[in-house]
């Protein structure tokens, strides 16, 4: 049977798992991380998940290159469509590997060079906009673009560049300009996806910190310090999809009203890739949770608390892919809007799960993410 | 638009149960026993929901309050009898009680712009409330400034003089804020994210109360820049004492603790090796006990409470409490929580958070 995601379905299933879980909890003694397995869950959430993520999106951005080099080239209707599609998948690998926002990822702003979200007021925007009309050239070399401004040299402004007011010149002779700004920054991606490559493969790296916890470890004095690190992974991404990446076009029923929504805050909008990408970030962490075998840091009698989280991702990622189409569209359709509210709820019961039972079931005590002093 | 104060206010009412509303609108709202309580901490119980707690010199739980949300650091003045604390950063209010039962709680909301980093203090005769801020579009330190006698009213603000301020404290002569500037880069977008690990500009700061000027600003040499200056408290000399957090290689052993005096530059305390490795690069609590000239440290990463002699900087104790919380000043010692339930010798069912405040 093909199950109609609701809002009542959302509550009939925080009805249905909630109790096992919160049985476990209660009636279980404090529990010890299993320091056996812990270090062979690194090595698999390196070797199976963050290394192939970064590169699959190398790889993905290459073909971006690619494609934006033919389009500059040749522009025609056809290479604009394969830029477009390039681009979409581009940020579908980013949206896989974006929840390992630590190490690489924070150093050089690399993040925010690869995605500058929100744009809070447009600032962004105004520059992209600036470059365009002004005809920057210094914007359309790789190496003088990035050090602008982290706003003119990522997804957001490839995104204005391909889908923004103006856009269809890229089909022709006028849209030159525009084209080699876009390939400067298909270049930039390029590189510093290679950069996120080459650092978690360099094997006396971080890789290894990461499989191998000690005393002599730059990141992890011990295995507990490691397994703090994975679930914050887990816990913060499943934050950012409901606080950041959710929330800032839909903020569920305020006082029984639907929210209208607000969707030129949604990320993606203009590329109709906003689900999309909240799909490709609950895969990634389903995935990760799944390859790394993170179940095995559950005690034998806790299992089923990997079986609750599993349930939430798949029904997570089966609500996002159903909110089809444009994001407005999406926001004024009572049905996909639905899913919206049942993918708000369960991001919530999701970040309880993963924090609270799985945290306090492998031994990081009652609400992992309590516990990080400050 | 101003998307995360928006919805941080939003949650703040839904989380505003009945219950809660209830305690605002009663008489009882916080039945103290102040012959008792000696003590204040926030905290999570066991069903996830947040307070604050006042408790007696053994660590038993007087009396609870609920809190909307989770809570960090807390401020007490004993001229106004008001107990304050701050909700986490990067949350948006803070909770004023009246421990004399005179007054109802008073919750205050960040100003648009901005969200408080969880510490703040009161001025020497208590009207003011001075709170750490963010003001996050701008990446820069902000102390807000709230009116007591006008229901705590933001009545102006001042630089902080760095980035990322975290706990805050007064001089005995009630003239000077001194401010820990962790010089980590954050913004409520990017959740508790730190994002500028790589280039951190940790300080220290003391800014005149009357006139928001700074006074004196030490930063940290190139080699500490990922040392997070991040606790402070002050001797009975009026020396400043600061506790840090280390963002930078876990092998290393930077040294955690310091102190200096105004006009002076700062100087470290030299903690055997094997000290600094038991505070895992991260102190997250820091008291002074100016009776006993004693400074006591916790670290809730190396699970240990740490006693120095505040004259010498040599060791005096330390001893193994797991999730080592907060730290304050006993009648002999020191008062340490954790956040598995343990105060002092007691042990209640909640999760205490990291600091603790003394209230007498």
């Amino acid at each position: 049977m093909r199950l109609r995601f609701s809002l009542t379905l959302g509550l009939l299933l925080l009805a249905v798992v909630a109790p096992a879980a919160a049985q476990e909890g209660a009636t279980l003694s404090p529990r010890a991380l299993d320091e056996a397995a812990l270090p062979g869950v690194m090595a698999k959430a390196v070797d199976y998940f963050i290394v192939p993520g970064y590169r699959d999106l190398s790889r993905a951005t290459a073909d971006l290159v690619e494609a934006s080099a033919a389009l500059c080239a040749t522009p025609s209707a056809p290479a604009l469509e394969a830029t477009r599609s390039a681009f979409s998948d581009v940020v579908r690998k980013w949206s896989t590997i974006e929840i390992v926002r630590l190490g690489p990822a924070l150093e050089q702003n690399r993040f925010e060079r690869f995605l500058f979200y929100p744009d809070r007021k447009s600032t962004g925007l105004k520059q992209v906009q600036a470059i365009l009309a002004k005809r920057d050239e210094s914007a359309t070399h790789a190496e003088s673009l990035k050090v602008k401004s982290v706003a003119v040299q990522g997804l957001g402004a490839f995104e204005y560049v391909l889908y923004g007011t103006g856009a269809e010149a890229l089909n022709g002779e006028d849209g030159r300009f525009r084209c080699r700004y876009g390939m400067a920054i298909s270049e930039n991606l390029k590189s510093i996806a290679g950069e996120l490559l080459a650092a978690w493969e360099e094997p006396e790296g971080i890789q290894s910190a990461w499989k191998a916890p000690g005393p002599d470890n730059p990141l992890f004095r011990d295995n507990k310090e490691a397994a703090t690190e994975l679930l914050g992974v887990l816990v913060h991404s499943v934050e950012m999809v409901k606080d950041q990446r959710l929330r800032p076009f839909y903020d569920g029923a305020i006082d029984g009203n639907p929210d209208k929504g607000r969707p030129k805050l949604a990320i993606y909008w203009r590329s109709g890739n906003t689900m999309a990408s909240i799909g490709a970030n609950l895969r990634g962490l389903q995935t990760l949770f799944s390859i790394a075998g993170m179940e095995n840091l559950l005690p034998g009698d806790s299992r089923s608390i990997a079986g609750s989280v599993n349930f939430l991702f798949k029904a997570l990622i089966s609500a996002s892919d159903r909110v089809e189409g444009p994001i407005d569209a999406a926001l004024a359709d009572n049905k996909r809007r639905s899913r919206l509210d049942f993918i708000a709820l369960n991001t919530a019961d999701l970040l309880d799960r993963l924090n609270r039972d799985f945290g306090g079931a492998i031994g990081l005590g009652a609400g992992f993410s309590f516990a990080d002093g400050d | 638009m101003n998307t995360g104060t928006l919805i941080d206010r939003r949650s703040f009412v839904k989380m505003a149960g009945a219950a809660w509303l209830a305690t605002l609108g009663s008489r009882r709202a916080f039945a103290l026993e102040r012959s008792d309580a000696v003590f204040a901490s926030t905290f999570m119980a066991p069903d996830g929901g947040y307070g604050i707690a006042t408790l007696t010199e053994e660590g038993e739980i007087v009396e609870r309050t609920a809190l909307p949300a989770r809570a960090h650091g807390m401020a007490f003045s004993p001229v106004t009898c008001r107990a304050v604390a701050f909700a986490r950063r990067p949350g948006t209010y803070a909770m004023i009680l009246a421990t004399d039962r005179t007054a109802e709680p008073v919750v205050i909301t960040a100003a648009e712009g901005r969200h408080f980093f969880g510490h703040g203090c009161f001025s020497a005769d208590g009207r003011l409330l001075y709170a750490t801020e963010n003001d996050f579009s701008a990446n820069r330190g902000m102390i807000g400034v709230y009116d007591g006698t006008r229901g705590f009213a933001r009545i102006g603000e001042f630089p902080t003089y760095g980035i990322g301020p975290h706990d805050m404290t007064l001089s005995a002569d009630g003239r000077t804020l001194v401010i820990a500037n962790g010089g980590i880069e954050t913004h409520p977008d990017f959740g508790r994210t730190k994002l500028n690990l790589d280039h951190m500009e940790p300080s220290l700061t003391l800014v005149d109360t009357a006139t928001g000027t700074l006074i004196e600003k030490h930063g940290l040499p190139p080699e500490l820049k990922q040392l997070s200056t991040r606790h402070v408290d002050i001797g009975a000399d009026g020396r400043i004492w600061f506790a840090c957090q280390y963002e930078g290689a876990r092998d290393d052993l930077p040294p955690l603790v310091g102190y200096f005096a105004k006009g002076e530059r700062l100087s470290f305390v030299p903690l055997p090796e094997s000290t600094t490795a038991a505070l895992a690069n991260y102190v997250g609590a820091i008291a002074i006990n100016r009776r006993e000239d004693l400074v006591g440290l916790t670290s809730p990463k190396g699970n240990v409470a740490v006693t120095l002699d505040a004259k010498t900087g040599a060791v005096v104790k330390e001893e193994p409490v797991a999730d080592a919380a907060g730290v304050a000043a006993a009648k002999s010692g020191f008062a340490v929580s954790s956040y598995d339930g343990q105060f002092i010798s007691r042990r209640s069912p909640v999760a205490w958070d990291q600091h603790i405040v003394r209230l007498a």
